[in-house]
């Protein structure tokens, strides 16, 4: 059996024990507990779509809050000043999302790496000034908005709608990395220039990326901010919300599917279960502790060190195979 | 015969140092050209050039009886330029086979997606480059220098050339090593009429395959003929060695 057909299977098995798990969870825990899965849920939507972009491609994205702000933001408004229903809100929020990403994408033909991540890093920053400046009594300025209409009432149906909307975009890019293309953008984040001389064009790729992480960034950000019930700039466009989500994919394994739900799940539950210990933010100290432990051991993340400690077993208790 | 490609006073400058200075020369369909010359001649910068690596100040390049100036270094690869690297630069962290695969896919997003890639296409070329089939699994870094510079090779092939910019084939290869490679080149050569620009430090190497040498020196083509002529011409040796240890 080849190597990639080994792991096709094993990750096909995994996503089913992953959904049946997920799926009768409400079963086995209570209200507070899924409350946080409901958090842990968007975090992982979002790691992901973080993922898509700068974990594939390599261009490490600092802007993410700011798609994810215009997602939110747009279907706040929309809601919140004319009512709009939700249906039609979201929608036009992941239009209007994919839009904001393209702006990504211009400083992205021209610069890489640390310089990439500044420009959109000033992304994130200038769009927490414009939403405070810029009509105000729209936005809600500082304080923001509150009172927003909700999809679903109850922490069991947005933990199940939450859990929807992540397996389906989960699912779906894993199955598209899974394609030749998946294997084009990973290529870009390994070597962009001789991409260019393997005859692919490396714009449309990257652009066609940083579409797709947009919208699933601008889905799982209306999302939120409806789950939420009010949207205010300092939530959103902020550095330690954009710190969360990088250090999700870092921890879990950027550029795999899987990595960036674990990390999210790890993290969304590490700092719970710290809260009663260190209420204060000494627990960020704590977790950023386990996060350079983690990375010390494996610079690749959760993913890699129990694949590999799961492969170290399987050689340990089967004979080699013959290839 | 037909030119294959034509380039007419390509002329590129770094700051002070001009890398290339009114470069024109042809090579002809089906033909293997050597380009030799010392250390920081600007060889590779011809390559560069010739694949829009770099953009020239002026000048142009012609391909097939069509101006390719204003096509970007993708676009000269489906029109059949593709080029290795001096340095072998695969896809560190995917295997054999991945690599060839990314260099075999079409430039369409739809084409990507709907069709995976031709396993056994990927072996094929994999195969005629010397790799056994047990390579094709392994990473990169598990691969020796000649393996990489087939790799490097595989890649190019799986772009399907009609033109072939070899830089530095044959360095830090062992004996057997460039034979094969030699003998890879000449197979090619006669399978699909490929031609070949190839940069070689390498010059006994290089003899047998070469219908034509061009000498650059200090940005500019000093000489071209036949490899006999071009290594007896004392210009050349001058270039290479100093003018003064030659007396």
């Amino acid at each position: 059996m080849s190597r990639s057909k080994f792991v096709n299977h094993k990750s096909i098995l995994g996503w089913v024990v992953f959904v049946a798990v997920m799926l009768s969870l409400p079963l086995f825990v209570g209200t507070g507990v899924i409350r946080t899965f409901v958090f842990a849920l968007y975090l992982a939507i979002f790691a992901v779509s973080w993922d898509v972009m700068s974990g594939r491609t390599g261009y490490i994205s600092f802007g993410h809050p700011f798609l994810i702000g215009i997602g939110g933001y747009t279907s706040a408004l929309l809601t919140y000043h004319l009512a709009w229903p939700l249906y039609f809100t979201i929608p036009i929020a992941v239009l209007m999302t994919m839009i904001g990403g393209t702006l990504f994408f211009f400083p992205a033909l021209r610069i890489r790496g640390t310089y990439f991540a500044l420009v959109t890093l000033a992304f994130m920053e200038l769009m927490y000034g414009l939403v405070q400046v810029v009509a105000p009594e729209l936005t809600g300025g500082t304080r923001g908005l509150s009172g927003l209409t909700a999809i679903v009432q109850g922490a069991i149906p947005n933990y199940y709608l939450a859990l929807g909307v992540l397996l389906v975009l989960a699912i779906s890019s894993w199955a598209l990395v899974r394609t030749r293309i998946g294997y084009a953008l990973s290529a870009i984040g390994l070597d962009e220039d001789v991409v260019r001389s393997c005859g692919l064009n490396v714009t449309k790729l990257k652009l066609f990326a940083f579409m797709l992480s947009a919208f699933a960034a601008g889905l799982g950000g209306a999302m939120y901010i409806h789950y939420l019930g009010s949207i205010a700039p300092r939530g959103l466009f902020d550095i330690g919300f954009l710190f969360q989500i990088l250090v999700a994919c870092l921890l879990g394994g950027a550029g795999t599917i899987s990595g960036p739900i674990a990390g999210a799940f790890f993290l969304t539950f590490l700092l719970e279960w710290l809260r009663p210990y260190f209420p204060g933010p000494e627990r960020f100290l704590i977790y950023g502790m386990i996060a350079l432990l983690v990375y010390v051991t494996q610079p690749k993340g959760l993913h890699y060190l129990a694949r590999s400690t799961f492969g170290r077993v399987v050689r340990i208790t089967k004979p080699k195979e013959a290839t | 015969m037909i030119a294959l490609l034509e380039a007419k006073e390509l002329t590129k400058s770094f700051g002070g140092i001009r890398a290339a200075k009114g470069v024109t020369f042809q090579v002809c369909e089906g033909e293997t050209i050597g380009i030799i010359g010392p250390n920081g001649a600007g060889k590779t910068t011809l390559f560069n050039l010739l694949t829009n690596e770099i953009k020239p100040d002026s000048g142009s390049v012609k391909l097939a009886g069509e101006y390719i100036d204003q096509l970007s270094i993708h676009e000269r690869v489906k029109a059949g330029m593709a080029r290795t690297y001096q340095v072998p630069r695969p896809f560190s962290e995917m295997s054999v086979r991945n690599n060839i695969r990314v260099s075999m896919m079409p430039d369409d997003l739809w084409k990507m997606i709907r069709h995976s890639g031709d396993m056994h296409a990927e072996q094929v070329i994999a195969e005629s480059v010397g790799f056994h089939s047990s390579q094709l699994d392994h990473m990169p870094s598990e691969l020796a220098m000649g393996d990489l510079r087939k790799l490097e090779l595989a890649r190019t092939l799986a772009t399907n050339p009609k033109l072939l910019l070899l830089d530095e084939v044959f360095a830090g290869l062992t004996i057997s090593e460039i034979d094969q490679i030699s003998e890879l080149l000449v197979r090619r050569k006669k399978s699909h009429a490929t031609t070949y620009m190839i940069v070689s430090h390498d010059l006994k190497s290089l003899a047998p395959l070469v219908n034509r040498v061009i000498v650059i020196h200090q940005g500019e083509i000093l000489t071209q003929g036949t490899f006999d002529e071009v290594v007896s011409d004392p210009q050349v040796q001058d270039a290479y060695l100093g003018a003064e240890v030659r007396r």
